[in-house]
């Protein structure tokens, strides 16, 4: 009797914990990110193109560890921030980490990973002053800075011969942000700001705002903020009348703001740091594996700077080995990685020094490349008046 | 300024009047029967539009093709459906909770207003991102100047006045109404005098956000696109309009949204920051409070001691 | 007579307090997802028998036998928590979180539980001492025990403008007033580039009398204690004063008049009690725990941002006065546990924490509508017989 109800205490014991023997040593990897909330699209796109970045990894007979990813949310809340930097900073099994979409809180985190010296790869936020405002060997960022893209984006509009901007921000760090340097370099190339309107990220109707823009009739308005309120603002442009071309920042590249807005979305320009996927070999191959794996949510703007991150920090791995010194070093170091989102090569800041910035344009219920568009051949016209 | 600015400024105003006016009726008729503050009800209004928004895609997907019959008919089935689900979260989570402290069923509705949210945004296929409303409604349009009438406005504008006046004659006209009436007066006497009390309090919940389903609906087609989160501050608003206008009473609740769509265009007017109007509108709501204790139009009662 | 002054057994509190925090040091370190689901049924268990009579009375009649001596022996169950927990940073940022949440909570219970002042913008007043401590302690020379004391007392000046308001209105309209009030302030602090916008502010780490609060404790070559042994240590320590400060408040003449205006402002009033003074008392009074608390958790994270101080957060305080109960400030800790450490605990389900989360907490409330435990009435001399 005893020892039949021993053996099935053994034989549940065994199902419970199976006894597996992994050819390779496994090494865990951290990713953070808003998994809920309002930026909850953006963060499931990074962590999904993060998995699949380690599933492949996986699925690879030469890499030499085993990955295992443990996804965090922060909320896009500072404090939540702080507390889950800290859970996986100092857990010693945690290797490196892809961190953060909000800058709010990628700003907040950096003192953690440095006092923890967690070796870390932002994958999202595009506040200067994550990487420049210190000094740490810890923090790394794929995706480029908001300066770039707005010096490449006010050159290229004053060059397709628009004066008259109206700006519409929203009043978090991104949107306010992008204001800050579009205005810079736009009255640098000689544009002119007729309006700045600085709107809550919450805010539903913007019908005042507009009517007011529809006044001081520009030729542009211009949109630094996400997705949510970029459908928003240009539904409702449409119902008040205001004819201007909308253009608006890495913040709205995404199908959900073509989904969104459904035909009105036509003509809307963007950009982007980074290659444009469609062109390298890599990128067209993620977005193969990517729809293979049927998640529920699309990667979004940044889940290419995810996953390309994610196969960073896994290359330093399989070099220098599961070591936070030795990978921090490694990373340090990343000079001409080619990844899915062009040359990757850190700066004395570790800041990615993008050369690149992508010019895209709505056409056909798609985000493509400007160059490829009927709109720069000049077949069709951004805006019809 | 010229006029036809001004008239544009004017019908936005209205507008957005008309929705929050939708919002805060709720309110007020949820706190006339039970003194109570209902947190999910921009989350009601939420979920009966992205019903509204299913309704269209499956008769869209059937077939049907005419604009007037998938606007009436998803307006009914998104306000029939809030105005069942009123009634349940009525039935099961507002009214056990009768004899706890009357601030208790602020959390448990608070609760169920983040996992009606969270449905919709796991659950609903890529909830998490906005979705385009169809456009259902003619958009015929009259341009004066820097004024533009569309007619699809002056037609959901229509709608919003005529629910509420529909829901005043309810109230007032009605033995329906008069049952309610009589439970926010009094509900003990009501009780004594053979009215069913808990049938009054679901009717009252299942009107008050069938109302909040008209108001997503009409959201949905006047801004053409919905998400997750629409309901969470047109909540509060309605809340707070429900309150200046003065509780328990549907012309302050009308009131109550109209005043606060004025303050929020006038301040986005006003202001180079247009973020500043909430700061304005809610620092000018204090001072009202402070001005007048019991809202607008005050409640015309006597407290007994 | 020998039956009536019959004490209590002390035992069933005695043994409890030991329990409790063997629970929690299990609770803060369970990863896997089903030693979190086992802990959290076995603590929703443990508290649904606390609230049923026999159990419940038990522990509440052993409690009361001894008050002092075993809330000394839950300070001291407390700080060897922290001392067992001493390598762990994060669960030691999670104590002292609990601790500073709790505190804040304290101070609503003692505006909404006695007096009946309702709060909705505890994490305004939270944020106030944060930014206080931020703008303070990185311009000026000020020693950090001052700056939390302006932390808290500039809560308590920016609390009383909405005093008058506040005292002429009851109810859902004085409710308004805080939400308008924590609406405008986080919407002010995001637009207005003075206080850093929206970016927010980096705080400098705590330090009194010299000793640097972010320093890891070196004992010796091999042994290092957290630096947050420090922080969760210190948010103890406040903790404890205000319970101790509230629990007398409660117990004095002071609390009797609270109650006396929250129960019936106008029969308060007929009887001579001044009620806007004791309006204004407990509303300061609880800004004031607030924004120490706020000071304090902004130096230990190091960051203070808008995002963090929303009308959303103010009801997350909000909720946990109600979970655990209005009017009983040892039912804060509890409920601030389960509202702050169960949505962590639930990471591993990710997107769907939050879900599951709300779905937890209404399930409580039906079970129990008026909170995991309810305040029960004063009993000034507790040996007298059951009550």
């Amino acid at each position: 009797m005893f020892a039949r109800a021993l053996r099935s205490i053994l034989a549940a014991a065994v199902l419970l914990f199976p006894v597996t023997s992994y050819a390779k040593d496994t090494v865990k990897l951290v990713f953070i990110g808003p998994l809920t909330g309002g930026n909850s699209s953006n963060g499931l796109g990074g962590r999904n193109s993060t998995e699949l970045a380690v599933k492949v990894r996986n699925a690879d007979a030469k890499a030499r560890y085993r990955y295992e990813l443990v996804a965090l949310d922060d909320e896009c809340k500072p404090n939540i921030g702080v507390q889950v930097a800290t859970k996986a900073a100092t857990d010693r099994s945690i290797v490196a980490g892809i961190t953060h979409y909000c800058s709010t809180v990628a700003m907040a985190t950096v003192d953690v990973y440095h006092k923890f010296g967690l070796p870390v790869v932002v994958w999202g936020a595009v506040l200067p002053d994550v990487t420049y405002a210190q000094n740490y060997r810890e923090i790394h960022r794929i995706n480029g800075t908001m300066i770039n893209q707005n010096e490449t984006a006010a050159k290229f509009m004053v060059a397709q011969g628009y004066r008259r901007w109206a700006i519409i921000h929203d009043t978090t760090d991104y949107g306010k942000g992008h204001n800050k340097y579009f205005s810079q370099y736009l009255t640098r190339n000689g544009g002119q700001i007729l309006g700045t309107f600085g709107v809550t990220a919450d805010q539903q109707d913007f019908s005042a705002e507009l009517t007011k823009i529809k006044d001081l009739g520009p030729d542009v308005i211009y949109f630094g903020g996400t997705t949510p309120l970029g459908v928003r603002i240009r539904t409702q442009m449409d119902k008040l009348g205001v004819k201007a071309v909308f253009q608006g920042t890495s913040g709205i590249v995404s199908d959900a703001y073509v989904d969104g807005l459904g035909k009105q979305a036509e003509g809307t320009v963007a950009f982007r740091e980074g290659a444009p996927l469609e062109r390298l070999p890599g990128g067209r191959r993620f977005m193969e594996q990517y729809a293979a794996q049927k998640y529920n949510d699309p990667p979004e703007a940044y889940g290419p700077f995810a996953y390309a991150a994610a196969n960073l920090v896994m290359d330093a791995i399989e070099r220098v080995g599961p070591d936070r010194r030795k990978v921090r070093s490694a990373l340090n170091a990343t000079k001409d990685h080619q990844s899915i989102v062009g040359t990757v090569t850190f700066d004395d800041h570790r800041q990615n020094a993008v050369p690149l910035i992508t010019k895209l344009v709505v056409q056909d219920g798609k985000w493509i490349v400007w160059e490829d568009s009927d709109f720069a051949t000049g077949k069709r016209k951004l805006v019809s008046r | 300024m010229d006029a036809g600015l001004l008239g544009q400024y004017i019908f936005n105003g209205l507008m957005l009047g008309i929705i929050y006016a939708m919002v805060a009726v709720g309110f007020t008729l949820f706190f006339g029967v039970l003194d109570v503050i209902k947190f999910s009800h921009g989350d009601v209004l939420t979920v009966g539009a992205f019903v509204g928004l299913a309704t269209y895609h499956g008769l869209d997907a059937l077939g049907v093709t005419s604009a007037p019959v998938l606007a009436l008919s998803l307006t009914l089935a998104a306000m029939l459906a809030m105005g069942a689900l009123g009634a349940l979260m009525a039935r099961w989570i507002v009214l056990p909770l009768r004899n706890a402290p009357a601030i208790n069923v602020l959390l448990i509705t608070l609760m169920a207003g983040t996992v009606l949210r969270e449905l919709i945004r796991l659950f609903y296929p890529a909830g998490a991102n906005p979705k385009p409303f169809p456009r259902l409604l003619p958009t015929d349009s009259l341009t004066m100047g820097s004024f533009t009438l569309r007619l699809d406005n002056v037609i959901l504008l229509s709608v919003g006045a005529a629910a509420i006046v529909g829901v005043h004659l309810l109230i007032t006209r009605s033995r329906l109404g008069l049952a309610i009436r009589a439970a926010a007066q009094d509900s003990e006497t009501a009780r004594i005098m053979g009215i069913n009390f808990q049938m009054v309090v679901l009717v009252t919940f299942a009107l008050g956000s069938a109302l909040a389903a008209l108001a997503g609906v009409t959201a949905g087609l006047y801004y053409s696109e919905i998400n997750f989160g629409m309901g969470l501050l047109l909540g509060v608003i309605g809340f707070s309009a429900a309150v200046v206008g003065g509780l328990g009473n549907l012309y302050g609740a009308v009131l109550g949204g109209f005043l606060f769509a004025a303050l929020q265009t006038l301040g986005a007017v006003w202001f180079s920051v247009p973020a500043y109007k909430d700061v304005f509108a809610f620092a000018l709501v204090i001072l009202i409070m402070a001005w007048r204790p019991t809202g607008l139009i005050a409640e015309k009662t006597a407290e007994r001691v | 007579m020998r039956k009536i002054f019959r004490p209590a057994p002390v035992w069933p509190a005695l043994l409890l307090l030991p329990l409790l925090g063997g629970y929690g040091y299990v609770f803060l370190h369970a990863e896997a997802q089903w030693q979190v689901a086992i802990l959290a049924l076995a603590g929703v268990a443990a508290i649904l028998a606390a609230g049923s009579r026999r159990v419940g009375a038990a522990l509440d009649r052993s409690w009361r036998a001894a008050p002092s001596l075993l809330g000394w022996l839950a300070f001291v169950v407390a700080a060897a928590l922290i001392y067992v927990l001493r390598e762990d940073h994060f669960a030691l940022l999670m104590v002292a979180t609990v601790l500073l949440y709790a505190l804040v909570c304290l101070g609503l219970n003692v505006q909404f539980g006695y007096a009946g002042v309702l709060n909705f913008a505890g994490a305004a007043f939270f944020g106030i001492g944060g930014y206080t401590a931020a703008v303070l302690a990185a311009h000026t020379a000020l020693p950090h025990l001052v700056i939390l004391a302006s932390a808290g007392l500039l809560s308590g000046v920016v609390g009383s403008l909405l005093v008058l308001p506040l005292l002429r209105t009851r109810g859902h309209y004085a409710a308004l007033i805080t939400i308008a009030f924590a609406i405008l302030f986080r919407t002010f602090l995001e637009v207005n580039d003075l206080l850093g916008g929206p970016q927010g502010l980096k705080v400098p780490g705590l330090a009194i009398l010299g000793w640097s609060f972010n320093d890891s404790i070196v004992v010796d070559a091999d042994t290092e204690f957290s630096f947050y042994v420090a922080y969760a240590g210190f948010s103890l320590v406040l903790f404890t004063i205000g319970l101790i400060l509230v629990w007398r408040l409660e117990r004095s003449w002071l609390g009797l008049s609270l109650d006396a205006v929250r129960i019936d402002e106008t029969a308060a009033s007929v009887f001579g009690f001044q009620v806007a003074r004791w309006k204004i008392l407990a509303f300061s009074l609880g800004n004031v725990l607030a924004g120490v608390a706020g000071a304090v958790y902004g130096m230990m994270t190091g960051f203070v941002a808008p995002a963090s101080f929303t009308l959303a957060e103010s009801l997350i305080f909000v909720s946990i006065v109600i979970l655990g109960g209005l009017g009983n400030p040892a039912a804060v800790l509890p409920a601030t546990v389960l509202v702050v450490v169960l949505p962590e605990k639930l990471q591993f389900i990710q997107e769907y924490r939050y879900l599951l989360f709300s779905a937890i907490v209404i399930l409580i409330l039906l079970f129990k509508p008026a909170g995991l435990l309810p305040r029960s009435l004063r009993r000034y001399f507790p040996s007298w017989g059951k009550a």
